[in-house]
Protein backbone atom coordinates (compact mmCIF):
# COMPACT_ATOMS: atom_id res chain seq x y z
CA UNK A 1 0.00 0.00 0.00
CA UNK A 2 1.27 3.25 -1.10
CA UNK A 3 0.24 6.30 2.12
CA UNK A 4 0.93 9.83 1.02
CA UNK A 5 1.32 12.46 3.10
CA UNK A 6 2.15 16.38 2.97
CA UNK A 7 3.70 16.48 6.47
CA UNK A 8 7.43 15.30 6.80
CA UNK A 9 8.52 12.51 8.91
CA UNK A 10 10.99 12.71 11.94
CA UNK A 11 13.59 10.41 12.18
CA UNK A 12 16.47 10.13 14.67
CA UNK A 13 20.32 9.21 13.72
CA UNK A 14 24.19 10.08 14.51
CA UNK A 15 26.63 12.28 12.48
CA UNK A 16 30.08 12.59 12.43
CA UNK A 17 31.69 16.29 13.30
CA UNK A 18 34.49 16.72 11.13
CA UNK A 19 36.39 19.32 10.48
CA UNK A 20 36.35 20.41 6.42
CA UNK A 21 39.17 23.55 6.58
CA UNK A 22 38.16 25.81 8.71
CA UNK A 23 34.66 24.78 9.45
CA UNK A 24 32.91 21.56 10.98
CA UNK A 25 30.45 19.48 9.02
CA UNK A 26 28.14 17.16 9.62
CA UNK A 27 29.14 13.62 8.16
CA UNK A 28 27.80 10.76 7.51
CA UNK A 29 27.47 8.27 10.52
CA UNK A 30 28.52 5.13 8.05
CA UNK A 31 29.96 6.57 4.40
CA UNK A 32 33.21 8.61 4.77
CA UNK A 33 33.37 11.95 3.68
CA UNK A 34 30.27 12.35 3.00
CA UNK A 35 29.10 15.75 4.09
CA UNK A 36 25.73 16.76 4.52
CA UNK A 37 25.10 20.15 2.78
CA UNK A 38 23.95 23.32 4.71
CA UNK A 39 20.87 25.04 4.05
CA UNK A 40 19.83 22.47 1.72
CA UNK A 41 18.23 19.11 1.41
CA UNK A 42 20.67 15.92 1.50
CA UNK A 43 19.44 13.87 -1.17
CA UNK A 44 19.95 10.28 -1.42
CA UNK A 45 21.95 8.52 -3.98
CA UNK A 46 22.93 5.17 -4.76
CA UNK A 47 25.82 3.51 -7.25
CA UNK A 48 23.55 1.44 -8.70
CA UNK A 49 19.79 3.30 -9.00
CA UNK A 50 21.42 7.05 -8.85
CA UNK A 51 18.99 9.31 -7.91
CA UNK A 52 15.84 7.10 -7.89
CA UNK A 53 17.55 5.94 -4.64
CA UNK A 54 15.96 4.19 -2.11
CA UNK A 55 14.87 1.23 -4.03
CA UNK A 56 13.17 -1.94 -2.65
CA UNK A 57 14.95 -5.07 -2.45
CA UNK A 58 18.12 -2.87 -2.17
CA UNK A 59 19.74 -0.55 1.45
CA UNK A 60 20.53 2.40 -0.40
CA UNK A 61 18.54 5.74 0.94
CA UNK A 62 18.79 8.26 3.71
CA UNK A 63 18.68 6.57 6.92
CA UNK A 64 16.98 7.10 10.15
CA UNK A 65 15.35 5.42 13.09
CA UNK A 66 11.98 5.53 14.16
CA UNK A 67 12.93 6.59 17.78
CA UNK A 68 16.21 8.47 19.89
CA UNK A 69 16.45 5.41 21.71
CA UNK A 70 17.51 3.49 18.94
CA UNK A 71 20.02 6.15 18.22
CA UNK A 72 21.54 6.15 21.71
CA UNK A 73 21.54 2.15 21.09
CA UNK A 74 23.51 2.86 17.94
CA UNK A 75 25.65 5.14 19.73
CA UNK A 76 26.49 2.79 22.62
CA UNK A 77 27.07 0.07 20.29
CA UNK A 78 29.48 2.35 17.92
CA UNK A 79 31.64 3.24 20.88
CA UNK A 80 31.67 -0.78 22.79
CA UNK A 81 29.83 0.89 26.17
CA UNK A 82 26.75 -1.33 26.49
CA UNK A 83 27.79 -2.35 30.36
CA UNK A 84 28.98 -0.90 33.59
CA UNK A 85 29.80 -2.70 36.80
CA UNK A 86 27.92 -5.48 35.21
CA UNK A 87 24.55 -3.43 34.38
CA UNK A 88 23.20 -2.31 30.97
CA UNK A 89 24.78 1.19 30.17
CA UNK A 90 21.94 3.40 29.73
CA UNK A 91 23.50 6.87 29.66
CA UNK A 92 25.23 8.37 26.37
CA UNK A 93 28.73 7.45 26.62
CA UNK A 94 31.81 9.30 26.05
CA UNK A 95 32.87 9.86 22.72
CA UNK A 96 36.97 9.82 21.71
CA UNK A 97 38.49 13.28 22.22
CA UNK A 98 38.85 15.24 19.66
CA UNK A 99 35.87 13.31 17.40
CA UNK A 100 32.68 14.51 18.49
CA UNK A 101 29.41 13.15 17.08
CA UNK A 102 25.87 14.54 16.67
CA UNK A 103 22.95 12.83 17.83
CA UNK A 104 19.48 14.45 16.76
CA UNK A 105 16.09 14.47 14.98
CA UNK A 106 16.06 14.90 11.02
CA UNK A 107 13.42 15.66 8.78
CA UNK A 108 12.79 13.25 5.97
CA UNK A 109 10.44 13.66 2.99
CA UNK A 110 9.70 12.09 -0.48
CA UNK A 111 9.74 8.82 -1.43
CA UNK A 112 10.33 6.52 2.21
CA UNK A 113 10.87 2.89 2.61
CA UNK A 114 9.49 2.62 6.50
CA UNK A 115 10.86 -0.79 8.13
CA UNK A 116 9.79 -1.39 11.78
CA UNK A 117 13.20 0.36 13.67
CA UNK A 118 13.54 3.03 10.77
CA UNK A 119 13.84 4.72 7.65
CA UNK A 120 15.18 4.90 4.21
CA UNK A 121 14.20 8.53 2.72
CA UNK A 122 14.77 10.38 -0.32
CA UNK A 123 15.60 13.58 1.03
CA UNK A 124 16.19 14.82 4.70
CA UNK A 125 17.19 17.71 6.59
CA UNK A 126 18.55 17.86 10.33
CA UNK A 127 15.80 19.09 12.32
CA UNK A 128 17.42 19.68 15.92
CA UNK A 129 21.10 18.10 17.01
CA UNK A 130 22.81 17.21 20.03
CA UNK A 131 26.48 17.72 20.27
CA UNK A 132 28.12 14.89 21.79
CA UNK A 133 31.98 15.36 22.72
CA UNK A 134 32.38 19.21 20.97
CA UNK A 135 32.59 22.53 22.35
CA UNK A 136 30.68 25.59 22.27
CA UNK A 137 32.62 26.92 19.50
CA UNK A 138 31.63 23.70 17.29
CA UNK A 139 27.96 23.81 18.21
CA UNK A 140 28.11 27.66 17.50
CA UNK A 141 29.55 26.40 13.89
CA UNK A 142 26.80 24.16 13.13
CA UNK A 143 23.93 26.30 14.56
CA UNK A 144 25.15 29.06 11.98
CA UNK A 145 25.87 26.98 9.20
CA UNK A 146 22.73 24.74 9.28
CA UNK A 147 20.67 26.91 11.05
CA UNK A 148 18.88 24.51 13.51
CA UNK A 149 18.76 24.24 17.30
CA UNK A 150 22.22 22.98 18.97
CA UNK A 151 22.97 21.88 22.25
CA UNK A 152 25.55 19.77 23.94
CA UNK A 153 25.13 17.16 26.04
CA UNK B 1 21.99 0.93 11.12
CA UNK B 2 19.47 -1.66 11.48
CA UNK B 3 16.45 -0.14 10.78
CA UNK B 4 14.88 -3.38 10.71
CA UNK B 5 13.80 -6.74 8.54
CA UNK B 6 13.30 -5.59 4.50
CA UNK B 7 10.06 -7.93 4.83
CA UNK B 8 8.28 -5.27 6.99
CA UNK B 9 9.08 -2.45 4.25
CA UNK B 10 6.65 -0.61 2.85
CA UNK B 11 6.61 2.70 0.88
CA UNK B 12 5.20 6.02 2.09
CA UNK B 13 5.22 9.17 -0.51
CA UNK B 14 5.71 12.39 2.00
CA UNK B 15 5.46 15.59 -0.81
CA UNK B 16 5.19 18.66 1.75
CA UNK B 17 3.73 21.72 0.88
CA UNK B 18 6.98 23.45 1.82
CA UNK B 19 10.34 21.43 2.30
CA UNK B 20 11.49 21.45 6.05
CA UNK B 21 14.54 23.99 4.94
CA UNK B 22 15.68 26.46 7.25
CA UNK B 23 14.50 29.74 5.71
CA UNK B 24 17.24 32.07 3.82
CA UNK B 25 18.43 35.23 6.67
CA UNK B 26 16.31 38.41 5.71
CA UNK B 27 18.54 40.86 4.51
CA UNK B 28 18.38 43.89 6.69
CA UNK B 29 17.46 47.41 5.00
CA UNK B 30 20.30 50.27 5.82
CA UNK B 31 19.07 52.81 8.09
CA UNK B 32 18.93 56.30 5.91
CA UNK B 33 21.58 57.94 7.56
CA UNK B 34 20.53 61.39 8.47
CA UNK B 35 21.74 64.04 6.71
CA UNK B 36 22.80 67.75 7.79
CA UNK B 37 20.76 70.33 6.92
Amino acid sequence: MNDVSTEPLVGWRLWHVRPHGDEHRLESFTWHHVSWPPRQRFEASCALHRSAAPVGDHECGIYAFRTRELAEELLRRYTGIRQHYGREYRELPPVREGRPIALGSVSLWGRILARERGFRAQYAYPYELFLIGGDDRIARELRDRYAVDVSRI
Amino acid sequence: MDIGVPETEHEIEIAPLEEPLPQPTPVEEPAEEPVPA
